[in-house]
């Protein structure tokens, strides 16, 4: 059973239509990248996956045990956070939040989480570290470890990479495939950057307004939609 | 420093507002590190303005303040929020507006109502040391409600500080936990504003965080430094409210500051290219330095430690100070608690101010809106101190709003307590306290009767000399531009006038038309002078006299008296003649 499925979805944002007529589904083990122009709803998409938004019509069909509430997020950084006072524990801790379910404290147990994941992403040493004193690389390996946290089964990052150097951001890519592949989780990703995308992602969602792309690298590759999206050879 | 601490715990209504003080302390700190990490600081601010309004509003409504304006900076709280969160107006700009409009509203609906009173007064710049039993039990509580709320939801907070996007994906309720930090937020101003007043309550907020943030790396190391720091920046302020006889809002912000200081100096330290040790030889010169510094704040300096050593009697202002002191003559002492010079309705009593009420003999004020402070004093003082309230001793006019220009009226009932200003009434004040100074000391009777038999007479002849000049020149009328603190002094001797402020309030704005209307008598009836009151900067009465071609001359209320007619000796008989001079030479 597929994770995400969505049949046939329509997406406003402030009362504008932005994606009609939606489909396209997401397994375990996928890496899935949603492609397409600033403005094309990738943001209102992410939202409507997380649950923080309702779909103009249509449905998306979470299955096999997932809610909304189990996609760990990586959201897009804030100007707020580059000289936020917290500590890398305190940042990674935060994802098991969810989890707590009206406790005051952490379990032993979230802790015990916490520090695995920060050990799978090599951040372990930074853990009494200032967030805000990190590298842009190592900021987002904090935020991968507290998505982990939350979830155990799919992550959803939103442009991850913006501002990285590309040194960073190929390592970053590495280390989301890895996420991917090693530890089975189910990546999706939304990306300006197309040739990562088609590089690592195993199925593309290119968003357009009507008439989305949906479907494996390979297939997107040979697709009419990425010939004129890349700028490469039109028919 | 010793002496100081021992007087701060040997009073009660110290140890009242170092407990307040420090759980107010604590809430702020707390809050703060939210509200700025949100980049939601000017929200505090915006919400005492807020605050303040609601403060005026309750004032004038007659409803308790604290009950009336908690619910309203809620309000106030949840929809600032709620205006930053859309961002159909910007976050800065929807502050602005709601806090602008409401110390408009604030200062209208005052203004439509009895004028600034003392009330209000201490909302704007807080007054801890003459809170209620009640101010005190309710700061605690809801103080305690905060502190306890915070704790628990502590995480949660945290996250929501920190990435408010991620929490709400996760499934945290955000939205909850905005209103729950607002609403906190909108409860400690409230209460806080008691005691730093309206002006300085957000610099509370601030401070600490900012303070803490220099140095701390981590979200649980600010909320506990930003926790030390605010509680030890209050009690260092109290202290030295107490030792300098400084007001203690300002007094802590000043410690605030000190202390920002300090800990941005120790970051640019860390931050140079040296070696680590070098580094920390500086930070450990620095901490002793400001810390040596701060001590000897505490420690040197003349201690204001206050022993009365014979009879003494405190008076607040100055017509019964001058009372009490030709009684007294050299043989008790005379204290007059506000300074030559000194605005009544602002006064704030200092702890030493306190001490002086509680040890005295006699205490005469005059139980009128400035001096509304003394009440919660009153509470405390020991049976040994007898009070003469001037207000209870002579026969009451309500605060006259008949004779002013626009003439509207209001439903409260607000007495003129200028009382002294009649001459007949002088005369019966000056018996009370003659009778209270006596029972105080009576080794001296025979001395002191004798000063009052000698004193009462001059008023008589005073009063005779007003009679005189009223009743020849009946049926003239005079224009103060200016409030009215006088109509005791009409009453007794029909002296009919027209004033631009009614009573004594200390109103910054006047209404236009009344003084058009002003100018229109003054011209009508050929008036050649304009009068202004004593320590007003007559500004009014300026205006009104060189529209109508008119000079200004000053009456004198006695109320407060200025700093230069202090030094020159000048007393009531001395004062009241001068008016005597310039009513006369204005009926010429």
């Amino acid at each position: 059973m597929s994770l995400i499925s969505a049949k046939s979805v329509y997406l406003r944002y402030e009362n504008t239509s932005v994606v009609e007529d939606l489909s396209f589904s997401v397994e375990a083990g996928d890496y899935l990248c949603i492609v397409g122009e600033n403005g094309s709803g990738k943001s209102t998409l992410v939202k409507s996956i997380l649950g923080l938004k309702e779909t103009a019509s249509g449905h998306l069909h979470m299955g096999d045990g997932l809610t909304c509430k189990q996609i760990g997020y990586l959201p897009q950084q804030q100007a707020a956070q580059r000289d936020f006072p917290a500590s890398v524990w305190e940042v990674v801790l935060s994802g098991c939040l969810a989890g707590k379910n009206g406790n005051i404290f952490y379990t032993k147990k979230q802790k015990a989480l916490a520090k695995e994941n920060m050990e799978k992403l090599d951040i372990l040493h930074l853990k009494n570290k200032c967030y805000r004193e990190l590298s842009g690389g190592q900021q987002q390996r904090a935020l991968l470890a507290r998505a982990l946290c939350a979830t155990g089964k799919m992550i959803l990052l939103d442009e991850p990479v913006t501002g990285l150097d590309p040194v960073v951001t190929a390592e970053l890519y590495a280390l989301i495939k890895k996420i991917n592949r090693q530890f089975g989780i189910t990546v999706i990703m939304v990306s300006h950057d197309l040739y990562a995308a088609t590089n690592n992602a195993t199925h593309i969602l290119h968003l357009k307004k009507s008439g989305s792309f949906f479907g494996t690298t390979e297939e997107y590759l040979e697709s009419d939609v990425y010939k004129s999206f890349s700028g490469g050879d039109v028919l | 420093m010793i002496d100081t601490l021992e007087i701060l715990f040997s009073q009660q209504f110290l140890i009242r507002a170092l407990v307040v003080g420090v759980l107010i302390s604590l809430c702020c700190a707390l809050l703060g590190v939210s509200l700025v990490l949100k980049r939601f600081s000017m929200i505090g601010d915006g919400l005492s303005h807020v605050g303040f309004g609601a403060m005026a509003i309750a004032a004038a409504a007659g409803v308790a303040p604290l009950y009336f304006a908690l619910p309203i900076v809620i309000i106030a709280a949840f929809l600032l929020l709620r205006m930053s969160e859309n961002g159909k107006i910007k976050g800065d700009a929807a502050i602005a507006l709601i806090s602008t409009g409401a110390l408009a509203v604030g200062v209208m609906v005052t203004s439509m109502t009895t004028g600034m009173n003392v009330d209000i007064y201490n909302y704007m710049f807080g007054s801890i040391l003459t809170m209620s039993d009640s101010d005190v039990v309710i700061s605690s509580v809801l103080s305690v409600v905060v502190i306890a709320l915070f704790g628990i939801f502590y995480n949660e907070i945290f996250a929501v500080t920190f990435d408010e996007s991620f929490a709400k994906a996760t499934g945290t309720k955000t939205s909850v936990y905005n209103m729950l930090i607002s609403a906190l937020t909108a409860v400690t101003i409230v209460i806080g504003m008691k005691m730093m007043g309206a002006l300085l309550i957000s610099s509370l907020i601030i401070f600490p965080t900012v303070t803490s943030m220099r140095l701390c790396k981590s979200f649980k190391s600010v909320v506990l430094t930003g926790s030390c720091v605010s509680v030890i920046c209050f009690l260092g302020g109290l202290l030295i409210s107490i030792k300098y006889e400084a007001p203690t809002g300002a007094s802590v912000v000043c410690v605030n500051i000190f202390f920002l200081a300090v800990f941005s100096l120790l970051k640019a330290v860390y931050a140079m290219n040296k070696s680590v040790l070098f580094k920390r030889f500086i930070a450990a010169i620095i901490c002793t330095v400001s810390f040596a510094a701060f001590f000897a704040v505490m420690l040197t300096g003349e201690s204001s430690v206050y022993k009365k050593e014979k009879t003494t009697v405190v008076a607040t202002t100055f017509a019964q100070y001058d009372f009490a002191r030709q009684i007294a003559g050299d043989r008790s002492e005379v204290i007059m608690l506000l300074a030559p010079g000194e605005e009544s309705h602002t006064f704030e009593p200092t702890p030493e101010d306190i001490m002086r009420i509680q040890q005295c003999d006699v205490f005469v004020y005059g139980g009128g809106e400035s001096d509304k402070w003394a009440d919660n004093i009153l509470k405390t003082v020991p049976e040994s101190v007898n009070i003469i309230k001037m207000l209870g001793v002579v026969e009451l006019y309500k605060t006259d709003h008949e004779h002013e220009g626009d003439g509207h009226s209001h439903g409260e009932t607000e007495y003129d307590e200028h009382v002294w200003t009649s001459p007949v009434n002088a005369v019966k004040i000056v018996k009370a306290i003659s009778e209270a100074i006596i029972e105080a000391d009576r080794d001296n009777a025979e001395f002191y009767k004798e000063n009052t038999a000698n004193f009462t007479a001059e008023l008589y002849e005073l009063d005779s000399e007003f009679q005189k000049l009223l009743s020849e020149n009946g049926g003239k009328s005079i224009i103060v531009g200016d409030r009215f603190p006088f109509r005791y002094f009409a009453e007794r001797y029909s002296l009919s006038y027209y004033a631009a402020f009614p009573g004594c309030s200390a109103q910054a704005e006047v209404n236009p038309k009344t003084i058009a209307d002003l100018i229109e008598k003054a011209k009508a009836e050929n008036i050649t002078t304009v009068f202004k009151v004593d320590l007003s900067k007559g500004s009014v009465a300026k205006t009104i006299a060189e529209a109508a071609g008119a000079k200004v001359e000053t009456l004198y209320s006695c109320h407060v008296i200025a700093d230069e007619d202090y030094k020159n000796g000048e007393g009531y008989i001395s004062l009241m003649r001068h008016n005597l001079n310039v009513l006369s030479e204005c009926f010429k």
